[in-house]
């Protein structure tokens, strides 16, 4: 049953959920077995010495956890928080935590695994390699997000 | 956990903990003994049990390899023990066993594992057996062949009138005359008269063919005090021996007519399944706290069939003991025993045993079934003919009662994060903002007193998980000893405060640091050579000295040797050559120079040895401690030796802390850093000419660290004279740290960074972790040692 389960979440080859969000207006997805809650914005308590687009920590029921916001990560300038800002707590197989901020979340859909290509293997394309893969859905073309890459020093 | 049978993963674990309780203690004898250079009788005995016990329960874990391995040990304590031949070779004793200890230890580790399959050992077995040979051989030359002139054929008629046994060993078993001995040697002390056939067996390798032939015949009659039955026993218990039968019963004291031994009818648990060998175990159990102990069915070790037999019947023991009732609350106390009940009492305590039968109800319905009923089973008549049936369970008095208990550590770790949490909740409960403004006399009251339990409750679950040093100390003096024996060098191992007790959690991760430390000192430390030592004005034997003791909150462990120190212009040269100076040569201070040896890729020693030399050694021991909170630093003098100063904190989980912020931000200071924290005044500001601060405390100049600055922090005030100055101490030195307001102090728990702050390395940074507060907010716990460090 369970090893069912995680083969469904599997995004290779097999259809998967993916729960959709918004930056800056361009519309990212991430698998929804990281995904462990969605939260709003908390107060978030700044560690210093670390690099710049770890905001820093916020407490999830007396659990530490560390906050990144994907904009910084991604280049884009940011914005003050707002009510529909949020923080999605994503959960590695190893238990680590962590938590993304993004502008606001939107939905999750399930997708075909044939809707689902591969990214092209090039040097200047997707060189930081935080797109997985891309969802051609009906509603447009989404990009899905690497969480591993995402979160960990590329 | 390898795959045991069913019913057996339960008893892994405590199998696993007994074993290597056992080898411990087994090195620990030896390690006595070899310092004295001398087996007591105790100490041989004690080996001998320990075998004997690791033996059996292997055995019944099914782990074949082991049981033999600790049977040929066994065997060769056995011949040490009855026949006290010369050895003229004790190193190769010490090697044997010392060998054989640390395969049985490697594989306890591999049996751990899911993928386990086990060792063989056969090569160890035969080197063990082969040195046993010679021991009894060696004592063959030394009897000088009294009985030599007997013909090989004196298979006369037994003069002694007795029960006459023959006993047949394994095929292929090879020397049977001299296993005969063994058998023969091993049930002397049991029998009053012993006459064997052939009898030249000692001199005589020819007989070995008769005994194949047709067997080793024995005609004995029990010493007083024994039973034919335990002498059989005491037969079969010997090494190769594959059959043993009565062929004539003679005059033989049966057993319940003996006087002095108390027999026992034992049920184990429905379905415990194998009841063969729980019984064996609890003979082994039995066996360490009495002397004879004979039991049926006597073949239980071997023969699984008898597991049947024992459901049906139960398993008789019989024992004697001066202390009876120990030894029956020993049987209580065996795994998957439900009930026992006694069948013979020696003749002298049964007076007093009466009265007590009277006044305690029998608690086990199978005890006052009548005896004779079940008896049958047994060969032995009750010519007792008086059954006296004794209450089972609590044991009426003597002996105080095992006060310990073993306890997983996963456990004792979720009631110290759950008393964590009490501590926090507490702080959250009394600080609610809610009550702000309130006057709440009763709630005040109660909260002190919720508050004094919560620290007493903390202060007893991190006492229970405070364990002496002892341990980890005296696994250092079996790596001396090895490296002594391999680096020809004479060295003293010397403890001083190894009661000093530290967490757990802190023991585990300090065997390794401590292990590489005493290497490092052995092999680089220590002088090559006596002479040197004695030319440089020292005694000829190196010494070795592992100290630990308390001060302020920290265990400071220091390893220390007389050695040759470390050469600071040496190691400087090296580090220049390696590339790690980050600053010119001339800059470093000679304890900068000598802590460089634990960076990464250092190591001074030209070669490479089998012990040290990697550079990876002392790297690994600075990452070691630096992962349980503490610190190491290197301190030596040239030609005087060398020490390595390890400092821990006490406990890792609870801090008393100083609140302090700093903008928005809260830091969390470790109170027991704190000297003192003050405003200070204008006068004790000074400034060195780059404009670097410094403040004056009672003549005294301390360096001043702002932490906005060093963290980049936005502060409320910049002001010297507004904000607070907090004088801590830390890495041997003082700096006062400047912050804007002091909040309070408060126990916090500590939790650790997340792996992915770990990667930048914030524990570099002067922060050691983070903490939750009452109101729910995040602070971080600063390490003021690499804060002072760092600046």
């Amino acid at each position: 049953m369970e090893a069912n389960n995680t083969a469904n979440k599997n995004c290779t080859a097999e259809d998967c959920e993916v729960l959709f969000f918004t930056i800056d207006g361009t519309i990212y997805g991430i698998e929804i077995k990281y995904v462990n809650e969605i939260i709003g914005i908390e107060q978030i308590t700044v560690v210093p010495k670390i690099p710049e687009h770890i905001k820093g920590v916020i407490n999830i029921r007396g659990k530490v956890v560390p906050v990144i916001s994907v904009r910084k990560r991604f280049g884009i300038e940011e914005i003050p928080y707002d009510d529909r800002t949020c923080i999605i707590v994503l959960e590695f197989d190893s238990g680590e935590q962590v938590g993304i901020i993004v502008d606001r979340v939107r939905e999750v859909i399930v997708v075909n695994h044939n809707e689902i290509s591969r990214t092209p293997d090039a040097k200047n394309v997707n060189s930081n390699h935080y797109i997985k893969s891309i969802v051609n859905l009906e509603s447009g073309i989404r990009l899905l997000l690497d969480c591993e890459k995402l979160v960990r020093d590329s | 956990m390898a795959k045991f049978e069913a019913g057996m993963e339960a008893m892994a674990d405590m199998y696993v903990f007994e074993t290597t309780t056992l080898l411990e203690q087994l090195d620990q004898i030896l390690m006595k003994t070899e310092s004295e250079s001398s087996f007591g009788e105790e100490e041989i005995n004690e080996i001998f049990r320990t075998m004997h016990t690791i033996k059996g329960s292997s055995a019944m874990m099914g782990l074949d390899n082991m049981s033999k391995l600790a049977h040929a040990v066994e065997d060769m304590f056995y011949i040490i023990r009855e026949d006290h031949p010369e050895i003229n070779s004790m190193e190769t004793l010490y090697d044997l066993v010392f060998t054989a200890s640390d395969l049985m230890k490697a594989e306890i580790e591999l049996i751990q594992e899911d993928d386990y399959s086990p060792t063989d050992f056969s090569g160890q077995i035969a080197r063990i057996e082969e040195f046993a040979a010679v021991l009894k051989n060696g004592e063959k030359a030394a009897a000088k062949q009294p009985e030599a002139a007997k013909p090989a054929a004196a298979a006369a008629k037994p003069s002694v009138s007795g029960t006459s046994v023959k006993v047949t060993f394994e095929e292929n078993c090879k020397m049977e005359n001299l296993r005969a001995l063994l058998v023969i040697n091993r049930i002397k002390e049991i029998c009053s008269a012993l006459e064997y056939t052939p009898s030249d067996i000692e001199d005589n390798s020819d007989t070995a063919d008769i005994i194949i032939k047709n067997g080793f015949d024995i005609v004995f009659s029990p010493a007083q005090g024994q039973t034919d039955d335990s002498v059989i026993n005491a037969i079969k218990d010997c090494p190769n021996v594959k059959n043993c039968e009565i062929s004539g019963k003679g005059q033989g004291t049966p057993a319940a007519a003996d006087g002095n031994s108390t027999a026992v009818r034992i049920y184990f648990e429905d379905d415990c399944k194998m009841e063969n060998l729980r019984a064996l175990l609890v003979v082994n159990r039995v066996r360490e706290v009495c002397e004879s102990v004979s039991y049926e069915p006597s073949d239980i070790e071997d023969n699984s069939d008898t597991a049947k037999y024992i459901i049906e019947n139960g398993f008789i023991l019989r024992f004697k003991s001066d202390k009876p009732d120990m030894v029956l609350r020993v049987i209580e106390d065996a795994p998957s025993v439900k009930e026992y009940e006694v069948i013979s009492r020696p003749s002298d305590t049964k007076s007093e045993n009466i009265p007590e039968n009277n006044t305690a109800p029998a608690e086990t319905p199978k005890a006052a079934a009548p005896v004779q009923k079940a008896a049958p089973a047994a060969p032995q008549p009750q010519t007792d003919g008086r059954p006296t049936p004794q209450p089972a369970g609590k044991a009426p008095s003597g002996g105080a009662k095992q006060s310990l208990i073993s306890v997983n550590l996963n456990k004792l770790d979720t009631l110290l994060d759950l008393v964590g949490e009490i501590v926090i909740t507490e702080a959250m409960v009394t600080s609610s903002p809610d009550l702000k403004g309130l006057r709440l006399d009763n709630f005040q009251k109660s909260a002190r007193q919720l508050r004094k339990l919560n620290s007493e409750l903390q202060d007893t679950v991190m006492s229970i998980r405070m364990v002496p040093l002892s341990g980890a100390f005296s696994k250092m003096t079996r790596i001396v000893r090895d490296m002594k024996v391999k680096l020809g060098k004479d060295v003293d191992l010397v403890f001083e405060g190894e009661e000093t007790e530290v967490d757990k959690s802190v023991i585990d991760q300090l065997n390794d640091p401590l292990m590489h430390m005493v290497r490092n000192s052995m092999d680089h430390g220590i002088e090559d050579s006596a002479e040197d030592r004695i030319n440089a004005g020292k005694p000829a034997k190196g010494k070795i000295t592992l100290s630990a003791y308390n001060s302020s909150g920290e265990v400071i462990i220091v390893v220390a040797d007389d050695g040759q120190g470390i050469d600071p212009s040496k190691v400087l040269a090296k580090a220049e050559k390696n590339g790690i100076l980050t600053k010119p040569a001339s800059e470093y201070s000679e304890k900068e120079i000598l802590n460089m040896i634990m960076l990464p890729g250092f190591s001074t020693n030209e070669q490479v040895t089998e012990y040290s030399g990697r550079g990876v050694g002392m790297d690994v021991v600075r990452k070691n401690i630096e992962k349980i909170g503490g610190t190491v630093s290197v301190d030596s003098k040239k030609g005087q030796g060398t020490s390595f100063i390890i400092k821990i904190p006490l406990s890792l989980s609870i801090v008393d802390g100083m609140e302090v912020s700093v903008g928005e931000s809260i830091f969390t200071i470790p109170i027991n850093a704190i000297r003192e924290s003050f405003k200070a005044k204008p006068e004790q500001l000074v400034k060195d000419t780059d404009g670097k601060e410094m403040v004056m405390i009672r003549g005294e100049c301390f360096p001043l660290i702002r932490l906005y600055d060093i963290y980049d922090l936005k502060p409320n005030t910049e002001d010297l004279y507004e904000g607070i100055v907090i004088l801590a101490e830390g890495d041997g030195k003082c700096a006062c740290l400047f912050a804007d307001e002091l909040i309070g102090e408060q126990q916090v728990v500590v939790k650790p960074f997340s792996p992915l702050l770990n990667n930048y390395n914030v524990k570099q940074h002067g922060m050691a972790g983070c903490s939750i507060l009452g109101d729910g907010s995040i602070t971080i716990i600063l390490d003021v040692n690499n804060i002072i460090s760092d600046f």
